[in-house]
């Protein structure tokens, strides 16, 4: 086992990865529980056979003779409490449950590890472009960790990060699919991780890998990492002792998550909070109007509506003139801009429930957090205008952009309070449509929705007549 | 054949009465255009005094539309002076003389309310008393 050791000095996530991709065989995904057993059996099965890996971990592990490296992989990444890394016997303590369940099973087919593959697959390609930044952090956590334990686990650690970072995009998949499903329609059983098990490093590799996410995420998407991140939130915490040395290495300039609260509210239309029965379109859009706007009402009618009328302006956007400074995506009024404004209104509600996060990294990039909406949609003027543009126009069209949404934004808020209210519905969203011309008596706002919305938008919005007599969303 | 006469010529007099009243326009646009170019000594072309009425016209139109629209929005069936306000928020000198304006007409209905109360008491104090007399005169006799 010793001999054949590989060249490489330590087996990276990648390589990790393509050996657990090789020795997985397709199954379809069972429970969990079955999963991480199946996990474990494939973890021991193929560290049997890539002999290279398993016996440089051996040669790490000296005092525990059995434990393998895929087995203590799945112990840190199911439990993997802080201070097991300082006191290596509580690590031991959970390998021999899962060895006793992998001698058992050993026989069995490797189908188990299967159970992680239709989830690893769609985040490999995200992982892998995630890994490169992420992995120097890996790297430097683990000779820190080596520090820490003489019998320092970084193969252990690396992997780890990368699984729980294929998990964290996986997530991070899912809830891009679908990001406003009601909380009825989630089912938990996909779910993960365990909130409660959550290592610190681990946690500080989901936030930079977060952080970056977002940062190559388009601020459209941003919308939605803010749900995605939102689980994680509860999970990641800040745990001593490496905490420290990891702040300063943390990618400082993608403190996305204060961001994400001002992106993406360029829209008057209002943040939106989250999706709850409202008719009205939503936009995304710049978050500071949103800002205000969520301030008066942050009412998921609204988002909703913003939400819908973001797409809508999205939709249109390629539509309408990329000339047209005032392009709002609020009400549809032309190509897009509007929307922006809405959209960022959502975001608003999101980032509050994020706890801060003591470690701040160092410098980071000056983001100027309203306009970070915005920069998508002056990248998609610049994309539809089909030739070169200069610095100064692109920043002339934000201005203007920046105004149009807060004009919208300011009139949704007038809309509201001339009818007596003090929430944006979508009421008032219509009334804007309506005055732009996007909707008239030929056109209705359910038409628009249909004509521009996703499919899971749209559900969201139109009432639609359910099994038992239950109308969703409620009249 | 009947209907459709009369449709045409239904829609024969909506347009006879709309050339009217943009004929109407039109003129009080160019009575306007004069002064103001008297006022400036710049004279105003033809072309930009039908331009003007022509943008009026339809500007009105929307305006009607939108208001409409802000009271059937406020759930009422009139069109209010709130609407008005909402029509002319874009402007602020425009809702600040709209809002004066809302204030003097309201101040003067509050004192025409109170001309006429006070009008209603006399009226009543001056027929009891003749009838109070009356009775009195009645008693006595």
């Amino acid at each position: 086992m010793a001999d054949s050791y590989d060249g490489d000095s330590e087996p990276t996530t990648r390589t990790l990865l393509r050996r657990v991709l090789d020795t997985a065989d397709t199954r379809t995904p069972r429970r969990r529980r079955s999963a991480r057993v199946g996990y474990e059996r494939a973890l021991s099965e193929s560290a049997s056979n890539h002999t290279d890996y398993g016996s440089g971990l051996s040669r790490i592990h000296g005092n525990v003779e059995e434990q393998t490296p895929r087995t203590l992989l799945k112990n840190i990444l199911l439990t993997a409490p802080e201070s097991s890394i300082m006191r290596p016997e509580s690590v031991v303590k959970p390998v021999p449950t899962p060895q006793v369940v992998q001698s058992s099973r050993r026989d069995s087919s490797r189908g188990s590890l299967e159970l992680q593959l239709p989830e690893l697959e769609p985040s490999t390609t995200l992982a892998l472009g995630l890994l490169a930044p992420g992995r120097r952090k890996q790297r430097l956590r683990l000779s820190v960790f080596q520090q820490g334990v003489d019998q320092g686990l970084p193969l252990s650690q690396e992997p780890r990060g990368n699984a729980s970072a294929s998990s964290l995009t996986s997530s991070l998949n899912l809830t891009f699919a679908t990001p406003l499903q009601p909380q009825s329609v989630q089912r938990p059983g996909l779910a993960r991780r365990p909130p409660t098990h959550r290592a610190v490093d681990v946690g500080a590799f989901l936030q930079d890998l977060r952080d970056t996410s977002l940062a190559l995420a388009s601020p459209g998407d941003s919308l939605r990492t803010p749900v995605a991140t939102l689980p994680t939130d509860t999970v990641l915490e800040d745990t001593q002792p490496f905490s420290q040395p990891l702040v300063g290495r943390s990618p400082s300039g993608y403190h996305s998550l204060p961001c994400l609260s001002h992106t993406e509210v360029e829209d008057a239309e209002r943040a939106i909070s989250h999706r709850t029965q409202s008719s009205g379109p939503r936009l995304q859009n710049h978050s500071e109007y949103m800002g205000h706007v969520a301030q008066r009402s942050v009412r998921t009618e609204k988002s909703k509506r913003h939400r819908e009328m973001s797409e809508a302006v999205e939709a249109k956007e390629p539509e309408g003139s990329s000339g047209d400074e005032d392009i709002s995506g609020r009400t549809g009024k032309g190509p897009s801009v509007g929307m922006r404004d809405l959209s960022s209104e959502p975001l608003e509600p999101l980032p509050t429930r994020l706890p801060p996060r003591a470690r701040t990294p160092g410098p980071r990039p000056r983001q100027d957090p309203h306009k970070t909406g915005l920069s998508h949609y002056v990248k998609l003027f610049s994309f539809s205008a089909k030739m070169p543009m200069e610095k100064k126009a692109l920043e002339m069209v934000e201005k203007c952009l920046d105004k149009y949404f807060q004009h919208l934004c300011d009139d949704l808020e007038v809309f509201a309070a001339h009818a007596g209210r003090k929430t944006v519905k979508p009421e008032d969203l219509e009334l804007l449509m309506r005055r732009q011309g996007l909707v008239n008596d030929q056109v209705s706002l359910h038409v628009l929705v249909e004509r521009y919305l996703p499919l899971e938008y749209r559900q969201l919005l139109i009432p639609c007549a359910f099994s038992g007599n239950s109308v969703f969303p409620a009249q | 054949m009947e209907v459709e006469e009369d449709g045409a010529a239904e829609e024969q007099q909506q347009f006879s009465y709309r050339q009217r009243l943009k004929a109407a326009v039109h003129y009080t646009v160019g009575c306007l255009c004069e002064e103001v170019a008297s006022d400036r000594e710049i004279p105003f072309s033809k072309q930009t005094i039908a331009a003007i009425s022509e943008l009026t016209f339809r500007q009105c139109e929307t305006f009607a539309k939108d208001l409409e629209m802000f009271a059937r929005h406020a759930k009422r069936s009139t069109i209010n002076t709130e609407d008005v306000k909402l029509l002319a928020r874009r402007s602020n000198s425009l809702l600040k003389y709209i809002s004066e304006k809302n204030e003097e007409l309201t101040q003067f209905n509050t004192e025409q309310k109170a001309k006429k109360k006070k009008k209603l008491e006399d009226d009543n104090t001056k027929s009891v008393a003749p009838a109070e007399a009356a009775a009195a005169g009645k008693d006595g006799s």
